[in-house]
């Protein structure tokens, strides 16, 4: 087995109209077995800046950590709020700087720029970054989940549509994946605020 | 040998000056005059270009520097000092660069300037840099100009002046900077406030200009955008704002 | 005669590559060898094509085994239970098939309805289990044609016991619970493909059994009524799907009385979490 499917878990981000949406399961199991039902896998970087670590669960834990101390400081450093690109790019050189032994987590990050246009990418575990127009998706679902999204995904979605896209896809993905489920979370960044609401899903 | 020195050659004086600072800000004074003014919609820093002997190459001295695309520099005081901070400002201009895929503010090359200057006046076996520094770049706060000493101290300047000539240049730019100049006029008032201190007629070859404004670019992705930029002035380009003071 | 021909095949089941076809025409089982002669041959037994190579048991161990780079994949997530009580036998199964961590089917049928009186669970590779019990099956009839009575459950559970040992080692997996009403009343067997075969009150097999077994030793006891049997079973059975990855979808229930077994319920295991998610929580501490 993987080590990257030794924890389980999924994560979607999609663009909207002047929002974003970023998506993912709750369990946190060792490999069949689940062990919790509200393990956090999306962490806020700013107010409009959220990033998702789907991968090895003590991994996630760390980098969420890691990237939480370098927005700080960057915030501390350039009395200014990090652009999601510019933190993706932060991300990024954090995991090739371990390219030669590195994290198990693959991110996905959504926000809104100084300009409140919508950013999403993601990226494989050594920093690598894929930046759609559309929808990213990572996890042991991924492939359930890249279904979903080719299916439900359309452009212009407004905030409250956005969600229900990105639920559906979620919870209908993960339903077809042993290692993912047992709930979900949503956060819709949009320039008023973020919206974050959890979802019940299948306990099995 | 080498722990005998690794004392800090700058100590406190019985009165609390750090008098090597002291020493340091002299050999500034010494050096050859520098400006820096703010436009509305620009930042310049100048300097003279002097040379002692007319068999010297004048290009061969450069004194007003690129450190990346939207930050430039100017020194007064010693040349090899200066470039050693060049380098190390240039670097790290890239590293941040490498890290962020973005320009750095010009308030972080100061801040990373400041404390390699700083550091220099507290580590073993060195000697504070004999130079004081003006920095001029722009980002997405706009024009900025800084001053950063031998100390590590640093400011944030509309205009200012350092060299030997630091007085009478700054009296100058009081009576005659105003915030609604454009860059236009702040790189005349930067040549008529050199030329204050300046002997003999002022030509092309004998000053150094260095301009940060906002330019059009495109992206890689096809997206027009502005971006800062700092340039140095070509030698005609220099040519025409002479001939039209 | 025949005795010495099935010790001849179970010493060296590697034999089977030299003589296929006789290996299948009389030795697989002896119980109902009178009525295998008078059958056309092809419909006797069932045949397989072994590999025609020295030793096809570390052949096909390669193949299976998890180091395998194109390993066979079979399903083998599952929680399955069964437990004897006063009023009989509680079968309960989930119903979900995993190829890796990809959820396959959430409606699969675990509960093989062998005949009337006769169930059998399903765990490990489901086309071994729905194969050899149907084959099961078909002997049981036969059993029933030339004795005129019904098979008992230990002679069934035997029939199948036998038929999988004879492929030990080749990568045959099945793990299953064959369980009926006969004339000394209700039974319960485990039999899997190593060749092993229990007789005891209560079993859970499956990659979920683990958390079953928690729920069901808790509250088992003979004396159940019916109603209280298939609470217990449906519980283990969720409890089960809730924790264990690879189970989950339905919890199907059968009840083996002595007029035959009988289907109780299908319940969505989501139903069930919220269901006993609004029961109150019992005290641990009285």
């Amino acid at each position: 087995m993987s080590i990257m499917e030794y924890n389980g878990g999924a994560i979607i981000a999609m663009k909207g109209k002047g929002c974003v949406a970023i998506a993912a399961d709750r369990r946190f199991g060792v490999q069949a077995l689940t062990l919790g039902t509200d393990f956090q896998k999306v962490f806020p970087a700013t107010d409009k800046i959220y990033f998702g670590l789907a991968g090895l669960a003590t991994d996630v834990q760390t980098l969420s950590e890691k990237f939480r101390m370098k927005v700080d400081m960057y915030h501390l450093r350039e009395e200014r709020e990090i652009t999601p690109k510019t933190f993706a790019h932060m991300v990024s050189s954090t995991l090739y700087e371990k390219r030669f032994g590195g994290y198990f987590c693959f991110p996905t990050i959504a926000g809104l720029d100084a300009k409140n246009e919508p950013y999403i990418c993601n990226m494989d575990g050594i920093g690598c970054i894929t930046t759609p127009n559309d929808f990213v998706v990572s996890g042991t679902a991924e492939n359930q989940l890249y279904g979903m999204c080719e299916a439900l995904w359309e452009p212009d979605l407004e905030p409250e549509d956005l969600f229900e896209t990105i639920s559906q896809a979620l919870m209908n993905g993960v339903d077809r994946d042993a290692i993912s489920g047992w709930g979900g979370i949503v956060h819709v960044i949009t320039p008023e605020g973020v919206i974050t609401r959890t979802l019940k899903g299948r306990m099995d | 040998m080498g722990d005998r020195y690794s004392f800090s050659l700058t100590t406190f004086s019985p009165s609390g000056k750090l008098v090597q600072i002291e020493y340091a800000l002299a050999a500034v004074n010494k050096g050859v005059t520098s400006v820096g003014l703010k436009g509305t919609n620009g930042i310049v820093i100048a300097t003279e270009r002097k040379s002692h002997t007319p068999l010297l190459e004048d290009n061969s001295i450069e004194k007003v520097s690129t450190i990346c695309r939207n930050v430039g520099m100017v020194y007064s005081g010693m040349g090899p000092d200066a470039r050693i901070l060049l380098d190390k400002a240039r670097k790290s201009a890239q590293e941040y660069k490498r890290v962020y895929l973005e320009e750095p503010s010009v308030m972080i090359m100061v801040k990373e300037i400041a404390s390699i200057m700083q550091e220099f006046t507290q580590s073993g076996g060195v000697r504070p840099f004999g130079v004081s520094l003006l920095i001029a770049g722009f980002d997405e706060t706009g024009p900025s100009l800084y001053q950063v000493d031998p100390s590590g101290s640093y400011w944030a300047w509309k205009a200012s002046a350092i060299g030997k000539n630091m007085i009478n240049a700054k009296t100058f730019l009081e009576k005659r900077y105003s915030e609604t100049m454009e860059l236009e006029d702040a790189v005349h008032t930067a040549i008529l406030t050199l030329k204050e201190g300046y002997e003999g007629t002022m030509v092309e070859s004998g000053i150094e200009i260095g301009i940060a404004y906002l330019e059009n670019t495109t992206t890689k992705e096809g997206d027009k955008i502005q971006q800062g930029r700092f340039k140095k002035l070509s030698e005609p380009e220099i040519k025409d704002y002479l001939a039209n003071l | 005669m025949e005795t010495t021909a099935t010790l001849r095949f179970l010493d060296a089941p590697a034999s089977i590559a030299a003589f296929k076809h006789a290996a299948s025409e009389d030795d697989i089982e002896a119980t109902a060898s009178a009525c295998v002669d008078m059958a056309p041959r092809e419909f006797a037994h069932p045949t397989f094509d072994i590999p025609a190579i020295n030793n096809p048991v570390e052949f096909l161990k390669h193949q299976t085994s998890v180091d395998a780079k194109n390993r066979i994949k079979i399903q083998h997530g599952t929680t399955t239970l069964a437990f004897k009580f006063n009023h009989g036998v509680i079968v309960a199964v989930d119903s979900r098939a995993t190829g890796g961590s990809y959820i396959a089917s959430q409606t699969v049928k675990k509960v093989i309805e062998i005949n009337p009186y006769l169930l059998g669970t399903m765990a490990g590779g489901a086309a071994d289990c729905s194969y050899w019990e149907r084959e099961l099956g078909r002997r049981c009839r036969i059993y029933e044609l030339n004795n005129k009575e019904r098979i008992s459950v230990a002679a069934a559970s035997k029939l199948l016991a036998n038929m999988v040992y004879a492929y030990k080692g080749m990568g045959l997996s099945m793990g299953t619970m064959v369980t009926g009403w006969d004339k000394t009343g209700p039974q319960l067997y485990y039999v899997d493909s190593d060749g092993q075969r229990l007789k005891a009150d209560l079993f859970s097999v499956g990659s979920g059994s683990t958390y079953a077994y928690g729920v069901l030793d808790a509250g088992y006891k003979p004396d159940l009524t019916p109603a209280e049997a298939i609470d217990l079973a449906r519980r283990s059975i969720f409890y089960a799907t809730y924790r264990d990855a690879y189970s989950g979808g339905f919890v199907s229930i059968y009840h083996v009385k002595e007029d035959g077994w009988e289907f109780i319920s299908r319940t969505d295991v989501n139903d069930l979490y919220y269901q006993y998610a609004a029961e109150p929580k019992p005290s641990l501490a009285a």
